[in-house]
């Protein structure tokens, strides 16, 4: 069951909201250009942490074989797994929301919400156990490493809790629903999922 | 024109302020006799530890600590009255309420340092020494916002309308003259004894005499404007040509 | 020459003729000239600032954490007296500050949100200055002006100067956030997006230097790799951005309630004319 804005832009259509202007380009880019900005920047900020992380790898790299066997594999990849089907839900989210199934794209969001916070939980177990097993935030320089880049992944995955609640906020509305802040913020999430790849392979598989 | 809005009570705090204040200034030991930089850390302790000095010393900061803020709402009072002047945008009140945050703030942590030196007076000089420094080189060398408010209230009255101004523009002179006469403050820091020292004739005399100056002919100015403006109702008009708050 | 307009009516143009004259005319005429105070003040205090903080007293980038009493009396001897200049003139000159405050709660002002956004940028940030510059600035002052103080208590006085510029952090995360969010928010196109989203960048910067409080050596310390010349970077990109950005908002700025105006090719050229160029 769609809901047909009554005063806001058709569903299927170009998804602009009334006011406007009607000389904006069609998008060659989904979601808001400005959004690609960030995107971009926070790659390159992620890229020079991991480039340092690399470098002190490599000075260091016995210390670091051995405390990243610490590291329990199967939590990483069960939360690698929990974001890249979260991510999935939220393109689907994105496709319904095309669509004018909003209904079903609310859903969507409310998974993917759902599978963020499963990443969450099992994140947060994780460094629970670590830090009961003795490895904490300064126990030494590779686990400094760990905590500090999932941190601040972390954050950005709360960020993304935020933009996810955005979208349901777009969804819900009859008028004035914006498919380009919906897709702007799906844009975002997708981004905190491709950092947490990054993260991932560096942390736990390169060996 | 009788209205009870407050203004005129929170106007009139200022003479009872000053009395406080000069209270305060003349009952520390250490400005009426200003301490030198030179002094050694035995001869600092001594200054904190003598009997006759430490209550005096302790009273007069907690009442500097009590009022030092008090000057708050004259200041937000020549705000308003900025807000007034024929300016195209609010930036130059905008600029004025930045630094006076600031002055006071910077005023009570000295103050916070001096009652710290005073609190333990028994420590190791060399302590007491760097709790005063720190108290001396705070209460002397952060002027910036002192320079900043003057030179902003300067600017604002030069852009004023030149035929009906807020404030006449020997204020605005005035505030430029007194911003000069603070900035050597500023440089305290590099001497140790003469009249960079910060019980020297520039950093101290020059500078305490600049403030208390400000605040007296500020006043005055104020008040006359403000009395002016209640009288022809000027106050409850839009500011001319500026954009409404 | 043309005979100005009274009111605010579009002055006819600066004259031809020396800089200074046409400087001289902007400052009488230009309706926008406290705006170009702001921004000129702004330019130049960072100017100073720079060249104070870097190559004048060696306060920035912050010498090590993990140096010893030794060392730190040894830094603090050899940089006497560019420490002693550059801070004194950072205090005869810190009151520029105010004005990029000023000019950015403006921005917001201009912007279609509520006037708190803008109030709480101006309280927060003034109240910023003073753990955030001027402690550092006094106590580093106070570290240098006796050479025969103990080493121990001057490296106490190390650690409270660069910690506390560095890790005053609150104030640039939360004000950071709130002109993000009055940025995402504005329906009058004041400022553009993409710097909306740079402030949750320069926000998250605060938090990457949180450890700082934490290590004394490695990347995360208060010079470290990542918490000091990553953020710095962030910090720079940020700062060049919202200067040129402001500046652009001063040029697009038409007075009214509504929706900024973009700046046109006409309008280049004219705002280029009222800014002193040669068109």
């Amino acid at each position: 069951m769609t809901d047909i804005a009554q005063a806001g832009p058709q569903p299927g259509a170009a998804g602009r909201p009334p006011g406007e202007s009607a000389e904006r380009p069609a998008r060659a880019v989904p979601g808001q250009p400005d959004m690609w900005v960030l995107v971009l920047f926070e790659a390159l900020v992620f890229t020079a942490y991991l480039a340092v992380y690399l470098f002190h790898r490599s000075a260091h790299s016995e210390l670091f074989l051995r405390s990243q066997a610490d590291l329990s594999p199967w939590l990483g990849t069960l939360d690698t797994l929990l974001l890249l089907t979260s991510s999935l839900f939220m393109l689907r989210c994105v496709q319904a929301s095309r669509a004018g199934a909003f209904r079903a794209a609310m859903s969507q969001a409310f998974i993917t919400a759902l599978l963020g916070t499963a990443f969450l939980a099992s994140k947060i177990t994780e460094w629970a156990l670590l830090v009961h097993g003795g490895h904490g935030f300064t126990s030494n320089e590779f686990f400094t490493y760990y905590f500090f880049l999932t941190g601040i992944h972390l954050l950005h995955l709360l960020i993304g809790f935020i933009t996810i609640g955005v979208i349901i906020c777009q969804l819900r509305r009859r008028e004035r629903r914006s498919q380009e802040i919906v897709e702007t913020c799906a844009t975002y999430w997708h981004t905190v999922d491709l950092l947490w790849v990054l993260i991932f392979s560096l942390l736990y598989v390169v060996r | 024109m009788r209205r009870a809005d407050g203004e005129l009570i929170l106007f009139w705090t200022l003479p009872v302020l000053a009395v406080i204040w000069a209270s305060a200034f003349l009952l520390f030991p250490g400005f009426t006799h200003p301490m030198s930089p030179s002094m050694t850390a035995a001869q600092v302790a001594g200054f904190y530890r003598d009997p006759a000095h430490l209550s005096r010393i302790r009273y007069s900061m907690i009442l500097f600590n009590w009022f030092g803020v008090g000057l708050i709402p004259m200041l937000m009072l020549l705000v308003m009255q900025v807000r007034r002047m024929a300016h195209r945008t609010p930036i130059l009140s905008y600029c004025l309420l930045g630094c006076t945050a600031g002055g006071p703030t910077v005023f009570l942590i000295a103050d916070l340092f001096w009652l710290l030196a005073a609190f333990q007076p028994g420590r190791d000089p060399q302590l007491t020494l760097m709790f005063n420094d720190l108290a001396w080189m705070t209460f002397t060398a952060v002027v910036p916002f002192l320079i900043g408010q003057s030179l902003i209230i300067a600017l604002a009255i030069y852009l004023d309308h030149p035929d009906r101004p807020v404030f006449r523009r020997w204020v605005a002179h005035f505030n430029v003259v007194i911003a000069a006469a603070l900035v050597p403050a500023a440089f305290t820091g590099l001497a140790l004894g003469g009249p960079m020292a910060w019980n020297g004739l520039l950093p101290f005399w020059v500078k305490n005499m600049a403030i208390a100056a400000w605040i007296v002919v500020m006043s005055v100015a104020l008040g006359r404007n403000i009395y002016r403006q209640r009288a022809d109702g000027s106050d409850q008009r839009a500011p001319e040509e500026a954009v409404a708050a | 020459m043309s005979t100005t307009a009274a009111g605010p009516a579009t002055p006819p143009g600066p004259p031809a003729g020396s800089r200074l004259g046409r400087v001289a005319w902007h400052w009488r005429n230009n309706p926008k000239r406290e705006l170009w105070f702001a921004w000129y003040t702004t330019v130049i205090f960072y100017n100073i600032f720079f060249i104070v903080f870097f190559p004048v007293t060696h306060a920035q980038p912050p010498p090590h954490p993990y140096w010893s009493d030794a060392q730190v009396a040894y830094w603090f001897n050899h940089n006497h007296d560019g420490l002693l200049i550059g801070l004194a003139i950072i205090f005869a000159i810190a009151g520029m500050t105010v004005a990029q405050n000023a000019l950015i709660a403006y921005s917001m002002r201009r912007m279609s949100v509520s006037r708190a956004f803008g109030y709480s940028y101006i309280v927060m940030y003034s109240l910023s200055a003073v753990p955030g510059l001027l402690l550092l600035c006094v106590v580093l002052s106070v570290g240098a002006m006796r050479p025969g103080r103990d080493p121990a208590q001057v490296h106490w006085l190390y650690d409270f100067a660069f910690l506390s510029y560095i890790g005053t952090m609150g104030i640039f995360l939360l004000g950071s956030l709130i002109w993000m969010l009055a940025i995402l928010l504005d329906k009058n196109r004041v400022l553009p997006k993409w710097f909306g989203y740079l402030n949750l960048c320069n926000a998250l910067t605060e938090v990457v230097v949180a450890p700082a409080w934490i290590f004394h050596q490695g990347v995360l310390d208060w010079n470290g790799l990542i918490s000091w010349w990553v953020n710095m970077v962030v910090f720079g990109v940020y700062t060049g951005a919202f200067i040129m950005l402001l500046r652009t908002m001063i040029q697009r700025e038409d007075f009214g309630d509504g929706p900024l105006p973009d700046l046109r090719k006409d309008d280049r050229a004219k705002a280029s004319a009222l800014a002193g160029t040669p068109r």
